[in-house]
């Protein structure tokens, strides 16, 4: 291996329209020792993390189409670059959807390959699954230049071991990923959504969840609305929280849950779109911080109002909690710093509320927040492992996971 | 698990058939050394077996070859790979530390649940077996978050029993779930008739805590702390490594609330062909049933024939077992739905089962398929492999044209809805000829399987039985890279050593540039 000098100006973007023309640029960013930016759709391109300075872009959008989908198999491939737009409105075509409805600033709803590699959730993934749960196979090119495939097109596969599963999520750090397959999911013969607003203080979502959990329904979606959002997405006038509820079947199972989401609160059904307004949400705010709490579902009103409390004091914050997964998301205006100050600072904060104990992960973050927050899990020795095992340069979005200088010196340094 | 099940037709040479095994293996003295490492003196059998007794005491560790018998073959008995020892830890801080005296002593050994596997994966020659079926306690169960923390050894049936009382099941059903480990589960990523609406065992597991082949503990997935995981998916990557990436020391798992309601509907039909554009047609229409499964008529005539019968009609050449279930509204509905589609697709008749033992029964039938299979002939060869859906009646045809030309006779049954396959071949391994021509079907059929755009294996994983087939799916640098992700977690390749990827793939990977 040659160990030409560091390039540290910034160069031309790659644009490269097969994996092939990736596999040619991880080789020669391993050559020249660059580091790499991996852009999917460009709209969640770094969540604002300080990377390293000299990363030379690698476009994905360029790499894109459907190449494969074949309606009575469920199951789709398409390049990496593809925007969600597209496969949703070609399996739409069908009476199929891709059941992946990430939270995304752009209007296509972000590229699938990056959904993937960052393993984005929204509102659906309690009903229909995961990324993980919906991946079937990768072609990646890894950072030492090679191109692989994982998994495969079909819905059950359990031939060797899962490297599917370490892409998904790994924020291309261990590989860009060229293709996915996917499983998709027929639409449902009805697909409802109903606004059910709630009364009571806007902090309690105690009832709200406990009532849910109990109801004799299986949502696709149950999404708990603070004020200042619902008022922002239409869907109520009154100033309190809103229960967006979508429930999907046959007309006599919806007509049912419907009745029975009846004892959670007032309600009218409305437009379905409704949920693409909620994944972009965080337009309202440009530059907005964005983080989410998690832990257990049972504990979901807590998680509630820890972030209700964070942002008192920041009427402009959106808050929206996926409540069967026990997920609060929040959305703050970079000018509310005290708001933020809490947020990163619980322990500072004199609160009579329960002490949060779950995860906080952040989002979006100013570039000079982001050094304390704790990087997600990627530092332990078996991820360090692998990172070394799949990205020995470290070329492949250096620093996007938080591991910061380190990975950086070891790029520069020499010898993986 | 089922006796009869036999040389699977593709076996290495070495590894069969079952009556010429004595040399294989196990001079009960020697170890070899991990794979990776460089021609080394043999362990000390006795050394190891005197440290391995001072952890879990002299009755924990089995050294003659008449004990060690048993554990031998797995669910697919054709392979036989003596070890040199097994040992039985009856906890967790005797399970970290056997695996701790196996890496001082550089030992390569190999976890095994049940031994119900279906692909030779928990056995080995000259290895240390550690049992896990004494760690079978569940640790925990919260009910209100669906969570439970088990042990390895657990059995799956038995921990749908513990979570029955609070209106929970485990979902993956594995037809082997009476007898099999949710550690075998973890490993193999098992699957079974309802992981078609339902989701496999992946879809269930929320945390490992697992024991590294060098005595390192991790935890893997954010586990019962009901928090989002963030960093890689390392969870994702042990589920299904077949016991070559560490041993499960306990598994967070998610449960799932019994449904309301559920209807069982059984449809029959007097060609495949249309039972499988039945299925498809199921598929498409937008309801996702809970089951979906076929059998074929020599299945179905076995299965009448023998005390788990049924009441499936003998005479059809296909017969569809389909289930519904989730929210009682709307239930008979889509059962209604499922039923005209096959009707409409040239079913004789659509039974729904009346009453719960109605539906077991039906269930039955399915469920010990195998069973009722292995009455008919002294050996049987099972296979697993899954092809796109939409694929189901062209490779049924072909699989029929195989089995006519090499003169033998296919059962299927299988999970239709997923197009997981199981076409398995009753014969006599005592007969050359015959053996011969098993052997042929079987590799023509996977190879079908492959060129529809399917995979060599949808449930009962790699191990030894599927190995040489590996190549049919992943080129070299695609192998390499499994190789390097086992590396990650067991650098040695002492755990399970033999197994999933063939060794040549990893040597390839040794060439990396430093
Ligand atoms: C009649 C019959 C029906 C079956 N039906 C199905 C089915 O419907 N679906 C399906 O998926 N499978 C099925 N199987 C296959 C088998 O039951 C499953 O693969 C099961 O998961 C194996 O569990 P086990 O405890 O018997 O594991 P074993 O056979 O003991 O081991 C299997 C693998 O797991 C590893 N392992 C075991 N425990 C651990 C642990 N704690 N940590 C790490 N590795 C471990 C072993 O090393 C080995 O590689 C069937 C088998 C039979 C005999």
């Amino acid at each position: 291996m040659v160990t030409p000098p560091v390039v540290t100006a910034p160069s031309e973007a790659w644009a490269p329209q097969t994996a092939i023309g990736v596999q040619d640029a991880v080789r020669e960013a391993i050559a020249t020792r660059a580091a790499i930016r991996i852009a999917g759709g460009g709209s969640w391109l770094d969540a604002g993390r300080p990377v390293a300075p000299d990363a030379r872009v690698l476009r994905l959008d360029t790499l894109r189409g459907i190449t494969q989908y074949t309606p009575g198999d469920l199951t789709l491939t398409a390049r990496a670059g593809t925007p969600l737009r597209e496969i949703a409105e070609a399996t739409a075509a069908e009476g199929q959807w891709l059941a992946l409805d990430a939270f995304a600033t752009s209007d296509d709803g972000g590229s699938i390959g990056a959904t993937i590699a960052t393993a984005s959730a929204g509102p659906l993934a309690y009903a229909l699954g995961l990324p993980r749960d919906i991946a079937l196979g990768v072609e990646v090119v890894t950072g030492d230049g090679e191109i692989i495939r994982a998994g495969g097109r079909v819905v059950k596969n359990v031939a060797g071991y899962d490297l599917t599963r370490l892409m998904t999520g790994a924020w291309g750090t261990l590989g860009v990923i060229t293709e996915v397959s996917v499983r998709l999911r027929a639409r449902p013969e009805v697909d409802r959504t109903l606004a059910l607003a709630r009364a009571g203080p806007a902090e309690s979502a105690a009832d709200v969840a406990a009532g849910l959990r109990t109801a004799a329904m299986a949502p696709l979606a149950a999404e708990l609305l603070n004020p200042a959002l619902a008022a922002r997405l239409g869907v109520t006038a009154t100033g309190s929280p809103v229960l967006l509820l979508r429930l999907g079947g046959n007309a006599e199972r919806v007509a049912s849950e419907q009745m029975e989401a009846g004892k959670l609160g007032d309600g009218a059904v409305i437009d379905t779109d409704v949920w693409r307004a909620l994944r972009q949400c965080e337009r309202y705010s440009p530059g907005a911080v964005v983080v989410r709490w998690s832990q257990l579902p049972s504990l979901v009103a807590n998680t509630w109002r820890h972030a209700v409390e964070c942002c008192a004091g920041s009427p402009e914050a959106l808050i929206h909690a996926s409540l069967e997964r026990g997920v609060v998301r929040a959305i703050i205006p970079a000018a509310d710093t005290a708001a933020l100050a809490r947020v990163l600072h619980p322990e500072d904060r004199p609160s009579g509320g329960p002490v949060f104990v779950g995860r906080r992960i952040a989002e979006r973050l100013p570039a000079r927040l982001w050094s304390a927050e704790p990087a997600p899990g990627t530092t332990d020795r078996l991820a360090r492992r692998v990172r070394m095992a799949f990205d020995p340069w470290h070329v492949l979005n250096p620093g996007i996971l938080g591991e910061g200088a380190r990975d950086a010196a070891d790029r520069h340094g020499g010898s993986p | 698990m089922d006796p009869s099940h036999s040389r699977p037709a593709d076996a290495p040479a070495d590894a069969m058939p079952a009556p010429a095994l004595a040399a294989a293996g196990g001079q009960a003295g020697g170890v070899t050394p991990g794979a990776g490492s460089d021609p080394s003196p043999p362990i000390d059998a006795a050394s190891l077996a005197r440290a391995l007794e001072a952890v879990v005491g002299p009755r924990g560790v089995l050294r003659r070859r008449s004990e060690l018998a048993v554990y031998t073959a797995d669910g697919l008995p054709g392979y036989r790979k003596f070890p040199s020892l097994a040992v039985f830890p009856a906890n967790r801080a005797q399970l970290i530390d056997v695996v701790l005296v196996l890496a001082e002593h550089g030992a390569p050994f190999v976890p095994r649940g049940a031994g119900t596997g279906l692909s030779g994966g928990a056995l080995a020659d000259d290895v240390v077996l550690v049992g896990l079926n004494r760690l079978h306690r569940v640790l925990s169960l919260d009910p209100e978050n669906a969570v439970a923390v088990v042990e390895p050894g657990v059995v799956n049936a038995a921990l749908t029993r513990a979570a029955a009382p609070f209106g929970l099941y485990y979902a993956p059903d594995p037809s082997s779930q009476a007898a099999c480990t949710i550690g075998g589960n973890v490993a193999e990523n098992a699957g079974g008739p309802h992981c078609l609406k339902y989701g496999v065992t992946l879809n269930h597991v929320l945390g490992v805590t697992a024991v590294l082949s060098d005595g390192e503990v991790v935890t893997l997935g954010p586990g019962a702390s009901g928090a989002e995981s963030a960093g890689y998916d390392l969870l994702g990557a042990f589920v299904g490594s077949e016991g070559c990436f560490g041993v499960a020391l306990d598994v967070t798992v998610k449960l799932t609330r019994a449904p309301q309601a559920v209807r069982t509907l059984l449809a029959d039909f007097m060609s495949m062909d249309d039972a499988a554009r039945a299925t498809s047609a199921i598929i498409a229409c937008g309801i996702l049933p809970a089951a979906l499964e076929m059998m074929d008529g020599p299945t179905i005539r076995a299965v009448e024939a023998s005390i788990y019968a049924a009441g499936y009609p003998a005479d059809a050449e296909a017969v569809l077992l389909a289930e519904v279930d989730g929210l009682a509204a709307g239930l008979d509905t889509d059962a209604g739905t499922i039923a005209r589609i096959c009707t409409a697709h040239g079913a004789r008749t659509v039974r729904i089962a009346s009453d719960p033992a109605d539906r077991a029964r039906l269930w039955q039938g399915r469920k010990k398929a195998f069973g009722a299979m292995g009455r008919v002939s002294s050996h049987l060869v099972v296979q697993d492999a899954v092809i796109p859906r939409t694929q189901l009646p062209a490779v049924l045809a072909r699989i029929r044209d195989i089995a006519t030309r090499h003169r033998v006779t296919v059962c299927n049954v299988f999970h239709a809805g997923d197009g997981n396959l199981h076409p398995n071949i009753g014969y006599n391994a005592y007969d050359a000829d015959e053996s011969a021509r098993v052997d042929l079907a079987m590799r023509e059929i996977m190879r079908i399987c492959v060129d529809a755009g399917g995979t060599i294996t949808g449930e009962h994983g790699v191990g030894l039985d599927k190995i040489g087939y590996m190549e049919l799916i992943f080129s070299p640098s695609s192998l390499a890279a499994q190789c390097r992700l086992r590396e990650v977690f067991d650098p040695e390749r002492r755990m399970n050593p033999g197994k999933v990827v063939p060794v040549h793939s990893c040597r390839e990977w040794s060439r990396r540039p430093s």
